[in-house]
């Protein structure tokens, strides 16, 4: 069945079952594939978007249960928080890269909620999200540098 | 400026005449008579395989080696950008094919600088000294006045520049010189310090390419259900969907006989649809009756059990191991020290789970996936399509970014099924395992013990150290009559161990397993460094001594040792000096000496593997019923390094990678078939139990590249079992750690 969804301010229409996990609505039919398939059952956070601003994970969504809210996904983040995006990409956060579009959005919703976390308060946003590389310290380190450049309003 | 614009003219038309400029340039007045500037040629240089500059000034770079986190592809394109004198952002990096004409392009064993160190700096130096030459040519002056800097060559004596891209055709017009000066290492810019990864920014605004991302127009997924059991294969489906939106069809796998192709395909059914969900969800229901194969019966705690066991008689005598005589120095008595530890099967877990889409046509086969090592993928693709040796160019393989693969992505099993279902579909498909796929069906790091026994006086010194290892070898997936641990897994970290030990002797013993094993981020020396780091703290411990300084003293006093290693040239040295030297800067730098909290504990490890020389500091207490790493000090010689911030970045996902196996990692398997099968009951480390890392990398440059991406590893578990026996007096010899 036809169902629509507005992501990343764009309205669009996808013809899938409606039990289909908004994951594989974004990657199969709207070519959305930043956002990525790592365990399929909520465990890992790679498949992390925002759903009416929250970080959620995708792979538990059947598309159905979404349709009324503003869905936003890695493609949309840098419009978002520049700084937070450009801040992963200075500091060489990504090893392998595969879990990093979760753990941007789950940082930028930590953000969005508390401008000036606290590592507590990153250990509690981020635990949801595995890094197998191991880049747990700089994940921490990049959104402490992300609320402090947002801070000083987005300059460096 | 006139004077030396008109310079120009006069000396092109001298070149023209034949005649030198050399000593033109001073003679030459203001005023002489302009003729038309001699044009330069228009052109792409490409002087070797691995770089080719554009017109537009582009340089772009080829990586024949893949990219899965440990940032080879900016390292390659730095060597290339260094010896070129290139100007970095306007060098792109492109992703080789596999193909013998790259020579080695297996991304594992932590060996792609090493290997290739030498041969693209030369890429680079020869390009640039072309470029040099070109401008000289063209400006009619000595090759030596014309010096490269950032992308331009300059003539300074006359103030005149040409962008490289401007040079890129006529210097692709001049023979390719057999050798091109290096620079020296002080004179390296790129080479030793920090670049920002080339795809971190794709990466982080979800567009890089990934083995998934990839969709081919008529592309079709299959989701596999595979046998439980290694050897087993579909005996009946008791419930053949139909009627099912987007379900294409079902096909059987057949199980590879055991001595069969490599890296062939499980035995299973392939659930293929128009698009992932519909795939899953079949695959999910699928009622499946499995053929017998022997390894039904296979249970990893018999398996452990038998290791044990076997470690209680006398092993194979590691070859040249033996110094002076254990039994004798055992028969003399002495306070004897004894060990047994142990650890078991771990599954690679990379977050990007095997996947690879595959096209075969009647003109021949591509495919993309995140492999290691496509070069040998496309011959036993091209094996595997029954494609005669002279037709191995029908097969394209090209690697995708690499979403982790820590040695899983090796072994090309999973592309091999998407080429068999395209093949049988006619249509492109891509094989997607789903994360209990990969948990159950990976190639595991083999289930280990060892036994040591020692003699040791009242510092703690061994005078007789008896070292026995017990594990399935991963010759076991090639032959089907291999057992026994091979010469190269016992040198890691077993055979090659460099204490001063007065009566050794080194013994192994190996069981085949009914599951495949494969390498696993630093392999064997997982196990080994463990064992022996914690026994050699056990000593330390038994005479009441400091860890650090009682390794010291049992480590030689200095010089070179000569060990077998795993990479060419066989047997390197093993220089005590810098082995010295990681465990005094991590003695400073983690501040040892310091007294901690009560119940907080420092633990120490060292190893030599991959050529480089790692030392970790682990402060670690255990706090409400769990272990708690606070902080973890790292200090690495890997001999000269590329990208300084990307070693910093590997060690510190090394502590991680080593405290996931230290305190979690777990797989075992019963009645054939593997108790786990996602995060939930195979965790991984995560953000609330990542310590502050702090990370030393011993300046070395112009000493001989080594291994970055695995050593980081080895010496983390140990530390951590030393720290919590400081903390707590508690030693745990078994893994993953259960206190």
């Amino acid at each position: 069945m036809a169902i629509k969804l507005n992501v990343n301010g764009r309205e669009v229409e996808a013809d899938v079952a409606p039990d289909t996990p908004l994951l594989w609505v974004l990657r199969d039919h709207l070519g959305l594939t930043g956002t990525k398939y790592g365990c399929g059952g909520g465990y890992c956070g790679a498949c992390t978007v925002h759903l009416g601003g929250a970080a959620v994970r995708s792979c538990q969504l059947p598309v159905s249960g979404v349709a009324s809210s503003a869905i936003d996904t890695i493609e949309s983040l840098a419009e978002r928080h520049p700084e937070l995006v450009d801040t992963w990409v200075q500091n060489n956060v990504a090893q392998c890269g595969y879990c990093q579009a979760g753990q941007l959005m789950s940082a930028a919703a930590l953000l969005d909620g508390n401008a000036s976390p606290t590592d507590a308060d990153i250990d509690a946003a981020m635990s949801g999200n595995i890094c197998r590389c191991g880049t747990y310290v700089r994940i921490r380190a990049s959104i402490h540098a992300a609320a402090e450049r947002r801070a000083e309003g987005g300059s460096a | 400026m006139n004077a030396i614009t008109n310079l120009s003219p006069n000396l092109s038309r001298r070149g023209f005449l034949g005649i030198s400029g050399v000593f033109v340039l001073g003679a030459c007045v203001p005023g002489c008579a302009p003729t038309p500037q001699a044009k330069l040629a228009t052109g792409t240089l490409t002087p070797n395989l691995f770089l080719t500059l554009t017109p537009d000034g582009t340089v772009r770079v080829l990586s024949h080696r893949s990219e899965m986190g440990q940032g080879i592809r900016t390292a390659l394109a730095q060597i290339v950008a260094d010896e070129l004198d290139a100007d970095w952002s306007r060098v792109q990096v492109d992703q080789a094919d596999g193909d013998r004409k790259y020579g080695d392009q297996n991304t594992d064993g932590s060996r792609s600088i090493l290997l290739n160190y030498d041969r693209l700096r030369s890429a680079g130096a020869t390009a640039r000294l072309m470029l040099r030459q070109a401008a000289a040519n063209h400006w009619q002056v000595p090759l030596a006045e014309v010096a490269a800097q950032n992308h331009e060559v300059i003539h300074a004596k006359s103030d005149r520049r040409l962008g490289y891209g401007d040079l890129a055709g006529e210097a692709a017009l001049l023979p390719v010189p057999e050798q091109a000066p290096l620079k020296e290492s002080a004179e390296h810019r790129y080479i030793g310090n920090k670049a920002v990864h080339v795809d971190a920014a794709d990466i982080a605004h979800g567009k890089g390419t990934f083995g998934a991302d990839l969709t081919l127009p008529n592309m079709a997924t299959a989701v596999v259900v595979r046998c439980p059991w290694l050897g087993g294969g579909v005996k009946n489906i008791a419930n053949q969907p139909t009627d099912v939106p987007g379900l294409i069809g079902i096909e059987v796998l057949d199980p590879s006989p055991s001595a069969g192709p490599v890296f062939a395909p499980l035995g299973g059914a392939a659930v293929i649809a128009e698009d992932t969900y519909t795939a899953m969800r079949v695959a999910r229901d699928l009622q499946i009756e499995w053929t017998e194969s022997a390894n039904h019966a296979f249970d990893s705690g018999v398996l452990s059990a038998s290791l044990r066991q076997a470690l209680e008689q006398p092993g194979t005598p590691v070859p040249n191991s033996e110094k002076g005589d254990v039994d004798a120095a055992f028969a003399a008595g002495g306070t004897e020290l004894s060990a047994t530890y142990e650890t078991p099967f771990l599954a690679h877990a990379p977050m990007e789970p095997p996947v690879a889409v595959a096209n075969v046509t009647a003109e021949g086969c591509t495919v993309n996936a995140p492999l290691q090592d496509p070069q040998s993928a496309r011959g036993l693709i091209a094996s595997w399509l029954g494609y005669a040796a002279e037709e191995g160019e029908k097969v394209t393989v090209t690697p995708t970014l690499l979403g982790g693969a820590f040695g899983r992505k090796s072994k090309p099993d999973f592309a091999l099924e998407a080429v068999e279902l395209s093949k049988r579909l006619k249509r492109p498909v891509r094989v997607q395992w789903l994360r209990e796929d990969d948990i159950r069906h990976d190639y595991f790091h083999a289930a280990s013990a060892q036994r040591h026994r020692a003699i040791i006086s009242d510092r703690g010194h061994p005078a007789a150290w008896l070292q026995r290892t017990a594990f399935p070898s991963i010759t076991t997936v090639f032959a089907a009559a291999a057992n026994a641990p091979a010469e190269w897994e016992l040198e890691m970290g077993f055979s090659n161990l460099p204490y001063a030990v007065e009566n050794q002797r080194m013994e192994s013993a190996g069981i085949r397993p009914g599951v495949r094993v494969g390498w696993l981020r630093s392999v064997c020396n997982i196990f080994h460094a463990f064992s022996a780091n914690v026994f050699a703290d056990e000593m330390a411990a038994a005479a009441g001594r400091d860890a650090i300084e009682h390794r010291l003293e049992i480590l030689p006093a200095g010089g070179k040792l000569t060990v077998p290693g795993m990479q060419p040239p066989e047997g390197h040295e093993l220089d005590v000096d810098r082995l010295r030297h990681v465990i005094e800067r991590v003695r400073a730098l983690s501040e040892w000496d310091r007294p901690r909290a009560e119940g907080v504990g420092l633990g120490f490890a060292v190893h030599h593997s991959f050529r480089s020389y790692v030392a970790t500091v682990l402060e670690a207490s255990v706090a409400e019923g769990r272990p708690k790493v606070a902080n973890a000090y790292v200090v690495l010689d890997c001999g000269t390094y590329v990208n300084a911030d990307t070693c910093v970045a590997q060690m510190e996902g090394a502590v991680v990678f080593g405290l996931s196996l230290a305190l979690h990692g777990n797989i075992g398997m019963k009645e054939g078939a593997v108790v786990q099968s996602n995060f939930h009951d195979y965790p991984m480390l995560r953000m609330s139990e990542a310590p502050a890392t702090t990370v030393e990398l011993v300046p070395a440059q112009g000493r001989l590249p080594a291994g970055v991406g695995e050593p980081g590893v080895p010496p983390v578990a140990p530390a951590l079992v030393n720290a919590l026996y400081a903390a707590t007096g508690a030693r745990y010899r078994a893994l993953p750690i259960k206190v």
